[in-house]
């Protein structure tokens, strides 16, 4: 147990500690958080593998202080952590002279405690709380990233659009917990509530809010903004990494624990239609970006699709990839994302116009930004590639083709699009001006580790798969172990790579995905320009020019509505003061300019009035009184 | 037992008459004469408070009802009244020796506040309407002379107004006498009850009596429509004695009796034409309230402003004294207290304003608040409880008189008095941000607070506000409210 609290609380702790330090100082309280994150990375370790619950007093009413280590939430747990450290030890270099700084470890500090709360909270209620407190310092982060307004915007769209996300996760938590009686999951979970009536609402709005924290459709419209104006460690950190991890885990949870979702197809359908759609929409996106982190975050975005695809496909093959394509997308999203910083941070600009050859120069940055495209693209044998296939397999089984190709052809569209960028950052011609050296080590050396695990993961995805992702879904309906009890045929798909149908699919796409990239740059010119003939397409070339007008952004869509509203309510508001502020005091005022002018000094007038007075009085006392 | 108060008529009057006498050998004499005087007074009538016991009202002996002067005896409203009167004369009697330092005609000044305190105590003490008529005579000439003391023009124009107007009035009030000793072949209190309850025809009759002299003491009171001497009167007269007539004068000489005739009024119940004389009262009440608000909106004159705001407040007053209820007539009682209390401090602190800065103009005003901290803290104590701010002592009374209003059923009048409180706040915070607040302009950076001597009454009278405001109940449990029941 102490453990536990030790995950949740010595970050939160840290964290005002971590900011305390200024001036000279200020490497101390780096120092600290990055001992923070290693600390609570020990912790998570050693509790891997326990199986255990333990209950405080808390509010009363059933909603009790319970914390639970079991091996979904150590998969979480320990991924949580690793990112945390690794970010932690990349920021050391990045954030130096960044005017964010003073703010950036405190808020990565407290999201940590929160996010390990959030993991390991084994009542709803105390899920919920930590996972709304995520809230503050995503706004945090966001709005202290930069000293402009862009940014403050952007962090009230992300606060917003997280906050509606959390409202459906409240309601969900509400109508699970009455439904199944009680607030624990363990007691929810040893009972699946049936999908329908309330049940399909709960599971609706539960599968909504771990959605909505993931970044799905249509939850994802601030993440391409944050990408522009945060600071970069920042989208490793959490829309790469942290929130995906934290959604997918809460959607697992629901799918698998709490709702009997292999009993419902059609919720089955809705998410695994969900999925395609947003890994479509969100790659014909990516591909047609200009910019390293925009494009990246709409890949983050895309991948996402990928899991929820997996996790709603219900069979173990599927759920078993998306879990596991969870971590592999953090492991190379991240990855990514940490060689944009170090192009940023030594080139100073992410533009793709302004950037090429950096491969020269250097050449540790591209290698393991090769790994992790390979990886996200799933080329074989690194790590995205059996995720993928296992997810591939997973939707076939399910009898609906149409998931399987739509997912093959987000796979190939990813290719094109990295294929682009790799080309115009790393190869291709270098722009007069452009001189650069290799990253700090500093930085080098997250990125390395990172890369690492998607070779390892790759290589040996039997381990993982057998280690991480099995024991998790032990006890499930999607247990491989029992896979037979429900009618699956034992997946041999779990035991790393064989040579088969889906190999040389993936073999297809990568062909057809180069044979895109030379088209592209036929046609273009320049890698810059490889996607060009996508983008402007007839009939897609108006479809992107109305996204990139935001027409498709419910924020933004609901911005406007709320800016009509709100003219209608000022209106209504100016009416409303007329008649309680403009009018009496109008009246007032006029009634004071005649009464301050009548007592202008003049006796007569005093002594008129005192007589009429006098008459007044004496017909109210004969009129209303019994005088004759 | 019956206490006679004769000696807080009889004192001060001799103290008077030396006044200007030992003034002869040291202007400073008088000033101490008439200080102590009336401390010692002060002293007395609180000390009173503790010996007082529930009044009996001595019964008339039966052959007795030819012409009766029954004077000097009185309850425990009259005590009220006398230590309001002894501690706006002391205050202002105490402030005048530092404000008035130069003057060398403080023997007749301080024998004519002297005079007005005796004739006020008198005023108030008395228990038949001749005695009572002839105090106010005293106290109205007292200050006529008061008003035009420094011999400019405004102040004879203003003394004169108020003469003009109040010499009618007196007439009234005559009038009134001499209908009751012509109806009840006596002037006392205890006759005009015993008539009225002899019987219906009776009782009209003295509702007519007590509606003529009402309208008498309404030209006195300052109550609108004949209220016209008072913003020039007060505007004009000396700062000092502003307070004194806004503070005490015209609640004595006008308030007093006009809640006494309510209280007479109201002690015929069933009687048409005293409900409608009542209905009179709250209707002029009601309209002082409003209209005293809106006149004070606009003024560019501190003590202007503070003399509108003093027609509206004893609105409030004698709307509540007409409406009746024991609850209404102790509101009524402790609203004219805690009157007394703060518009003399606001007046008081106009008067050390003039003369710090030799203006009460207050478009000229500005910022003062750096330069004159107590006076700028004191006066918005005062300001924040005529306004009836809890938990200031106008706040209480404010609020008793709005719930009598509508536990009564004069639903509309309760709303009137809520939303004029309203206006009471506006006024005074325009007045406040003007004179005290904002930047201080090039020609007030050497204006300096005024000296100690003229703080100390306000700072008492801030203590007595804010005191009253946090234990109510010592006046309105321990004094208002058995004034108006035993009354009653």
């Amino acid at each position: 147990m102490t453990l536990m609290l030790l995950a949740i609380f010595l970050p939160l702790a840290a964290a005002p500690l971590a900011m305390s330090f200024a001036g000279k100082l200020r490497r101390v309280g780096d120092a600290v958080a990055i001992l923070v994150s290693l600390v609570c990375l020990v912790a998570s370790v050693l509790l891997f593998g326990k199986d255990m619950l333990y209950t405080l007093p808390w509010a009363g009413f059933g909603f009790d202080f319970s914390m639970r280590i079991y091996p979904l939430a150590s998969l979480a747990l320990c991924a949580v952590n690793g990112f945390a450290l690794l970010v932690s030890r990349y920021s050391w270099k990045f954030m130096e002279d960044k005017p964010a700084r003073d703010w950036y470890y405190f808020s990565f500090l407290i999201t940590l405690g929160f996010a390990n709360g959030a993991i390991l909270a084994e009542n709803l209620v105390l899920m919920l709380f930590f996972w709304e407190g995520l809230l503050v310092t995503l706004y945090l982060f966001l709005a202290l990233a930069r000293e402009n307004n862009e940014c403050k915007a952007t962090a009230m769209k992300a606060l917003i659009i997280n906050g509606a996300g959390d409202v459906c996760l409240m309601a969900g938590v509400v109508i699970t917990g009455w439904l199944a009686g009680t607030m624990s999951m363990k007691s929810v979970a040893a009972a699946p509530l049936a999908i329908h009536g309330w049940g399909m609402a709960g599971f609706i709005f539960m599968a909504l809010g771990a959605m909505a924290k993931a970044g799905a459709l249509p939850f994802h419209t601030w993440i391409p903004d944050a990408a522009s104006d945060a600071q970069l460690p920042f989208m490793a950190y959490l829309p790469a990494a942290l929130e995906k991890v934290l959604g997918i885990y809460l959607l697992a949870k629901v799918c698998l624990e709490f709702y009997a979702l292999n009993s419902s197809l059609s919720m089955r359908l809705a998410l695994m239609t969900l999925g395609a759609a947003t890994i479509l929409i969100a790659v014909m996106m990516a591909l047609v970006q200009s910019e390293y982190k925009r494009l990246l975050s709409y890949h983050a975005i895309s991948q996402v699709g990928y899991m929820i695809l997996g996790i709603g496909t219900g069979n173990p093959v599927g759920v078993a990839g998306g879990l596991f394509h969870m971590v592999n997308h953090a492991v190379y999203k991240c990855c990514l994302f940490l060689t944009g910083g170090s192009v940023e941070n030594r080139a100073g600009v992410t533009k793709l116009d302004e950037l090429g050859g950096l491969a020269k120069t250097m050449p540790v940055t591209a290698a393991c930004f090769v790994v992790a495209a390979a990886a996200i693209s799933g080329i074989p044998p690194f790590n995205g590639y059996f995720s993928k296939e296992l997810i591939y397999k997973g939707a076939l089984d399910t009898g609906y083709t149409g998931f399987f190709i739509a997912a093959e052809l987000g796979s190939l569209l990813t290719l094109a699009s990295f294929l682009k960028l790799g080309h115009s950052v790393y190869f291709g011609k270098k722009p007069e001006g452009l001189n650069v050296k290799e990253a700090s080590w500093h930085m080098l050396g997250p990125m390395l580790v990172l890369a690492g695990i998607c070779v390892i993961f790759g290589f040996g995805a039997k381990l993982p798969l057998k280690f991480l992702i099995e024991p998790s879904l032990a006890g499930t309906y999607a247990d491989a172990s029992l896979a037979s009890l429900y009618g699956f045929s034992v997946p041999e798909h779990l035991h790393g790579f064989h040579a088969d149908k889906l190999f040389f699919m993936a073999l297809g796409v990568i062909a057809l995905a180069s044979l895109n990239h030379w088209f592209g740059l036929r046609r273009g010119g320049s890698p810059q320009k490889a996607s060009e003939h996508v983008h402007h397409a007839p009939g897609l070339g108006f479809v992107y020019s109305l996204a990139e007008k935001r027409f498709f952004d419910p924020y933004d869509q609901g911005m406007k509505l709320t800016f009509f509203l709100g003219r209608g309510l000022y209106v209504l508001d100016r009416v409303m003061d007329f008649f309680t502020d403009t009018l009496p005091a109008a009246l007032t005022d006029f009634a004071s300019l005649l009464v301050s002018r009548l007592h202008g000094g003049f006796f007569g007038y005093y002594l008129g009035w005192a007589v009429a007075g006098f008459v007044l009085f004496a017909l109210i006392i004969s009129y209303t009184g019994a005088l004759p | 037992m019956t206490i006679s108060y004769f000696s807080f008529v009889s004192i001060p009057a001799l103290a008077a008459l030396a006044c200007p006498f030992v003034a002869k050998l040291k202007p400073r004499y008088a000033d101490m004469i008439s200080g102590s005087a009336l401390l010692a007074g002060l002293i007395t009538a609180v000390s009173y408070i503790w010996e007082f016991h529930q009044p009996v009202m001595a019964a008339l002996p039966p052959a007795d009802l030819t012409f009766n002067l029954e004077v000097f005896r009185s309850d425990i409203f009259s005590l009220l009244m006398i230590i309001a009167i002894y501690l706006v004369a002391a205050a202002v009697a105490f402030f005048s020796i530092f404000h008035r330092r130069q003057d060398s005609r403080a023997g007749i000044w301080q024998g004519l506040l002297l005079m007005s305190a005796a004739a006020m105590s008198g005023i108030v003490s008395a228990r038949d309407f001749f005695t009572l008529y002839v105090f106010v005579e005293v106290a109205a000439v007292a200050a006529y002379a008061l008003i035009a003391f420094d011999d400019t023009a405004e102040g004879i124009e203003g003394a004169l107004k108020y003469f003009f107007m109040s010499a009618p009035a007196s007439a009234f009030i005559l009038l009134g006498v001499a209908l009751l000793m012509l109806y009840t072949g006596g002037v006392s209190f205890a006759h005009l009850s015993r008539a009225a309850s002899a019987s219906a025809a009776n009782e009209t009759a003295v509702v007519v009596i007590l509606g003529v002299m009402a309208c008498g003491f309404m030209v006195k009171a300052g109550l609108v429509p004949f209220h016209g001497w008072t913003p020039d009167a007060y505007q004009s007269a000396p700062a000092p004695v502003s307070a004194l007539l806004s503070g005490i004068v015209t609640k004595a000489a006008g308030v007093y009796a006009l809640v006494r005739i309510a209280m007479a009024l109201k002690s015929m119940p069933g009687n048409v034409a005293a409900a409608a004389a009542c209905n009179g009262l709250m209707f002029f009440g009601g309209l002082s309230i409003v209209v005293g608000a809106l006149g004070a909106l606009r003024q560019r004159d501190f003590k202007r402003m503070l003399a509108f705001s003093s027609i509206s407040q004893v609105g409030y007053i004698v709307l509540a004294a007409g409406a009746g209820t024991p609850l209404a007539m102790a509101g009524a009682i402790f609203h004219l207290f805690n009157h007394t209390t703060f518009k003399a401090s606001l007046f008081l602190n106009s008067a050390a304003i003039e003369k710090q800065t030799g203006t009460t103009d207050m478009k000229s005003l500005s910022g003062l608040e750096t330069r004159m901290p107590w006076t700028a803290l004191t006066s918005s104590i005062a300001m924040l409880s005529t306004a009836g701010i809890p938990p200031l002592s106008g706040f209480w009374s404010k609020a008793i008189i709005i719930f009598a209003l509508w536990k009564a059923g004069f639903h509309g009048y309760a709303v009137i008095a809520t939303l004029a409180s309203v206006l009471t706040l506006a006024y005074f915070i325009v007045m406040q941000s003007r004179v005290f607040f904002g930047k201080t302009p090039e020609h007030l950076l050497q204006v300096r607070e005024a000296e100690f001597g003229m703080l100390v009454p306000v700072i008492v009278f801030s203590a007595i506000i804010v005191a009253l405001g946090l234990y109510f109940p010592i006046l309105f449990t321990g004094m208002a409210w058995p004034a108006a029941r035993t009354v009653l």
